[in-house]
């Protein structure tokens, strides 16, 4: 099957269930929000090291947010609810209570909900307040621009983690334009971010390692510089770049629908082929064919 | 159908509690047998079929037409549904209230609101004593839902309110706010004496610089956000509550009482 002429591997994302939720932070103006957007979602690219995986959805308009302030809306992904809790509880802490003006809110309505402001507001030594507004609960922490208010519980739900493409370009130019033009188009998809940085991972990784301290090494499979020694090489000779595009998203459908447009806006000259990372099926609860999504079909197997 | 209405016959002699006609206790009973319902009367007994003439059959939406400030305990403990007042009612309306609606076209007596758990109750008119109160002997007033007053309202409005919003579009009179738990209380009006005596925790907000006791420390001038989450979840209801001052952020504020805890907060819009 190809794209634009570019062929696509007959092959499928590996993808994991995860949890997620969803972060409203408004300030007063935009500059802050993003400010303390950026912040937390810092450090957040894959579970492996970072405990969690995170990015910004979406700037949200003053008039769409709950103290009609300019917004960002924050999507955190983790391997458990109690996981999204812990980390919530530290990124907000540590990066949005810090950071000038800014409020927290929840953005994801759920059957489940992890403590939250219910945690952070003992940061106010005594001095916090809460209010309960329509059922539901804000706490008031004063700090030294006035008060933090913080949503005491965020909704979680299940979630779709680890949505992939790997681009094969010519070389890092090629596959840098596609990789960007891709990110840019997936990132329209309500309900998904792309958490390496600026969406584009280069060190893709593989299970396992020769050495034993390690669960996870280079995927030595796509290096270029590895062509004629590894012993699984999966890269033509004219490839001389492999970048990849991870997605995470609040359900599937999500996910598959940003691989989809992804699909579609890499397709372009420079590029040898369209793949996607899996483990041969037997890690991840989702397997999303790459064929499938372009035949208008969603999962497969 | 139509809302199950009960229009009153005659001004009743004697305080009558109406706290057996709330729609969960009416949806089990058949057409015949709510004139024979028996309410206190005085310290007697008096038939519904006696005191009212009965019209309608949907008992989630009540309508008391003709009112009285001898009609007590209207809505008491109610779950779900609508009462429509039209004209006064007595005191302990809305008592222990779980959920629904009451709306009031006059003014209610004593200790509306008490113990209300949850709900929305509205009166055109003024709220006697003890709004959202506790009753004597009790710890905790009123512990969740909204009132709305559009009148004034009497003396201790909020003494020991537990949780909940209580509006008061007109004036409150004294020790509003005395004792006060938690929740929130609003007076677009004039305020009287001993305002916040005893305030533990809660928020008062007063468009008036109020006389407070001397144990409440001035913090001065600050904008505080939560206040826009508090107006939006305002902007439906009827009146001024919809339209606060420029949706002012900006408030002195005043914390105490520090003889009594002293987390409570008084915020006058400036």
């Amino acid at each position: 099957m190809q794209i634009n002429g570019i062929p696509v591997a007959d092959t499928f994302a590996e993808a994991f269930a995860m949890w997620g939720a969803r972060v409203l932070i408004t300030a007063e103006n935009e500059k802050w929000a993003q400010a303390a957007a950026r912040t937390m979602t810092g450090f957040a690219t894959s579970v492996i090291g970072c405990k969690c995986e995170a990015g910004i959805e979406r700037t949200v308009p003053a008039a769409e947010t709950p103290d009609g302030r300019p917004g960002v809306a924050v999507l955190l992904f983790a391997m458990d609810s109690a996981g999204v809790g812990k980390r919530l509880v530290e990124r907000i802490g540590q990066c949005v209570m810090t950071c000038p003006t800014t409020a927290c809110y929840n953005g994801l309505t759920a059957e489940e909900s992890v403590m939250v402001g219910g945690a952070l507001r003992f940061f106010g030594d005594g001095y916090q307040a809460s209010k309960l507004l329509d059922g539901r609960r804000y706490w008031r922490v004063p700090v030294m621009d006035g008060e933090f208010l913080v949503e005491e519980r965020f909704g979680v739900q299940k979630a779709v983690g680890g949505g992939n493409l790997l681009i094969l370009g010519d070389d890092t130019a090629a596959a840098l334009a596609a990789a960007e033009a891709a990110v840019a188009a997936m990132q329209q998809v309500p309900g998904v971010i792309l958490p390496f940085p600026d969406g584009v991972v280069r060190s893709g990784s593989k299970v396992g390692s020769r050495y034993k301290a390690l669960i996870a090494s280079t995927n030595d499979a796509y290096c270029p510089s590895l062509r004629a020694v590894a012993p699984n090489t999966q890269l033509p000779e004219d490839v001389g770049c492999v970048l990849e595009i991870v997605i995470d998203g609040l359900d599937l459908p999500a996910v598959e629908e940003a691989m989809r447009r992804g699909l579609q806006a890499v397709a372009r000259p420079g590029i040898r082929q369209i793949s996607a990372g899996n483990y041969g099926g037997n890690l991840g609860q989702f397997k999303i064919g790459l064929h499938a999504l372009l035949n208008g079909a969603g999962e497969t197997a | 159908m139509s809302a199950l209405t009960f229009r009153l016959r005659h001004e009743p002699q004697l305080r009558v509690s109406l706290a057996l006609l709330v729609p969960q206790t009416l949806a089990r009973l058949s057409p015949a047998a709510i004139p024979e319902m028996e309410l206190t009367w005085g310290s007697g007994a008096i038939k519904v079929g006696e005191l009212f003439e009965i019209r309608g059959s949907d008992a989630s939406h009540l309508v008391f037409e003709g009112g009285s400030p001898k009609l007590d305990r209207i809505g008491e403990a109610m779950a779900s549904g609508e009462i429509i007042v039209r004209g006064d009612a007595g005191a302990y309306l809305g008592h222990r209230m779980a959920g629904g609606t009451i709306r009031v076209d006059g003014s209610v007596g004593a200790y509306c609101a008490s113990g209300a758990r949850n709900g929305f109750i509205t009166v055109d008119g003024d709220a006697g004593d003890f709004l959202a109160a506790a009753l004597p002997g009790e710890h905790r007033g009123m512990a969740g839902g909204l009132v709305l007053i559009r009148g004034d309202a009497g003396e201790r409005a909020g003494d020991r309110m537990r949780r909940g919003v209580v509006l008061i579009e007109g004036s409150a009179g004294d020790y509003c706010a005395s004792r006060m738990g938690a929740g929130t209380i609003a007076v677009l009006g004039r305020t009287g004496a001993g305002i916040a005596t005893g305030m533990r925790r809660g928020t008062l907000l007063l468009r008036e610089t109020p006389e407070l006791p001397p144990t409440f420390n001035d913090c001065g001038v600050h904008d505080l956000g939560f206040l826009q989450l508090l107006y939006r979840s305002w902007a439906s209801l009827p009146g001024g509550f919809a339209a606060l001052p420029g949706n002012s952020l900006t408030v002195r504020r005043l914390v105490g009482d520090l003889g009594n805890g002293g987390k409570g907060e008084v915020l006058v819009w400036v």
